[in-house]
């Protein structure tokens, strides 16, 4: 239970980001969720949309390349 | 011409004994929100006074939706009706509480909230359960700081000024003049030849608008043509047309910030009952300023919103390009961009403003 960790949480500790952090990137793509319903979605304590998915996911990357890594995180229906 | 993009905004109109409910579906943006002032426009000018806006199916709210909700606001207290917005998202309702556009209009559900519940936090106006109250909106660090982003001001300003152009008899152009950054600039105008009076008088450093601001009183030429006070700013004026002025001040906090002009080509264009009028406006001017909390800081949270909140509009009309473009839902334009984005390795942001670049280049009027 304990490590079945949300990859987008895992990749957020992973850049050290918080949560406020997280949610001003989203809100800025266009993300219409509130900072404490991305919090239950980190916490898996709340399903989130696809397009909430990518927009977290987006908003992951566009930290992880400017840190100068590449894009980790994978948009829902990926098929590359 | 694209399902999808209809499909994306409805406005439904029910009407009852109580009054209207107008039912918005969708995304509130620079293309939607015109339809859903036009039809608050519409059913204020039947004559109805009493107005609820279900905003239970708004998915997305941008500032050009903020800035045209501004104006209905502003359209419905100039008539004498009350608009109540109903069932706003608690992401739409801090938008809006952050923009200060929230005191324009009436909340539903707030009203419940408050007499219920949590009239602690509504005490000081950080109204911030609304609703089921379940989940809190996100109180970004400094709320109290934030002030109104500007674009949603001149939007309010813009209106007062084609109000007083409609409305006062004799006037050719009516413009605002504010003092911005240690900078007097016009914010809003009515035509071109009124930008350019105005800035005859930045240039020459004097005229009536510059006094009006400086002294706090209202500055009146009745004839331009016999004017002696301003010598360099008098002879542009009159070259320009223009043969009386009317400059009132815009008072923000006690102080004078800027002012109201209203040009005629007319001599002795303005009598009591007009100078009057201006009056009422320059006041309805300065309340939307001081309300709005005008004096821009620096504040990082207030940066923080605007550019985030420019950020999100800009993505939703390359997104819109995009939906037209490719005749592609909303969805798939979202995806597309956030695929195009990793492929070019830019982020987001980036790839929408070079989306709506394009379409300059190929419609090229804009």
């Amino acid at each position: 239970m304990a490590d079945d960790v949300d990859p987008l949480e895992k990749a957020r500790r992973g850049l050290d980001m918080s949560v406020s952090d997280l949610w001003w990137r989203y809100f800025a793509i266009g993300g219409m969720s509130t900072e404490l319903e991305v919090e239950a979605i980190l916490y898996q304590a709340l399903i989130a949309t696809e397009g909430d998915r990518d927009m977290l996911s987006v908003a992951l990357n566009e930290r992880f390349t400017e840190l100068g890594g590449d894009h980790p995180m994978r948009y829902t229906d990926d098929d590359l | 011409m694209n399902d999808d993009q209809v499909d994306a905004f409805s406005v439904c109109i029910s009407l009852d004994g109580q009054g209207v409910t107008v039912t918005v579906d969708g995304e509130v943006d620079a293309m939607t929100s015109p339809s859903l002032v036009g039809v608050l426009a519409a059913m204020i000018g039947a004559g109805h006074r009493d107005l609820v806006v279900d905003f239970g199916g708004v998915t997305f709210i941008d500032a050009a939706g903020v800035s045209v909700l501004a104006t209905a606001a502003e359209l419905a207290t100039s008539a004498g009706a009350t608009v109540t917005l109903g069932s706003v998202s608690k992401v739409a309702r801090w938008v809006l509480d952050i923009t200060r556009v929230s005191d324009l209009f009436e909340f539903e559900t707030a009203v419940a909230a408050l007499s219920e519940s949590g009239a602690a936090e509504a005490a000081d106006g950080q109204l911030i359960h609304v609703g089921e109250a379940d989940r809190t909106v996100p109180a970004p660090s400094g709320n109290r700081l934030v002030r109104s982003s500007t674009d949603v001001v001149d939007a309010a300003l813009r209106l007062v000024t084609s109000l007083a152009g409609s409305t006062v008899d004799h006037a050719d152009g009516v413009s605002v003049t504010l003092e911005r950054h240690g900078q007097l600039m016009t914010v809003a105008a009515t035509d071109d030849t009124v930008y350019t009076m105005d800035r005859h008088q930045y240039e020459t450093g004097e005229g009536p608008c510059l006094s009006a601001k400086e002294e706090g009183r209202w500055f009146y030429v009745e004839s331009l043509e016999d004017e002696t006070r301003w010598p360099a700013f008098v002879p542009l004026a009159l070259e320009g047309g223009i043969r009386s002025v009317l400059s009132s001040p815009l008072v923000i906090r006690d102080r004078p910030q800027g002012a109201l002009n209203i040009y005629s080509n007319t001599r002795q264009a303005f009598g009591t009952r007009e100078q009057e009028l201006a009056a009422l406006f320059a006041e309805q001017a300065s309340q939307i300023l001081t309300t709005a909390g005008q004096e821009l800081t620096d504040d990082e949270s207030n940066l923080r919103f605007v550019s985030a909140l420019t950020a999100r509009q800009t993505i939703h009309q390359a997104q819109g390009v995009l939906m037209a473009r490719n005749d592609v839902s909303a969805n798939d334009a979202i995806d597309s961009l956030f695929r195009e984005a990793r492929t070019a390795e830019i982020t987001v942001l980036a790839r929408a403003g070079a989306v709506l670049a394009s379409t300059h280049r190929v419609d090229g009027d804009g």
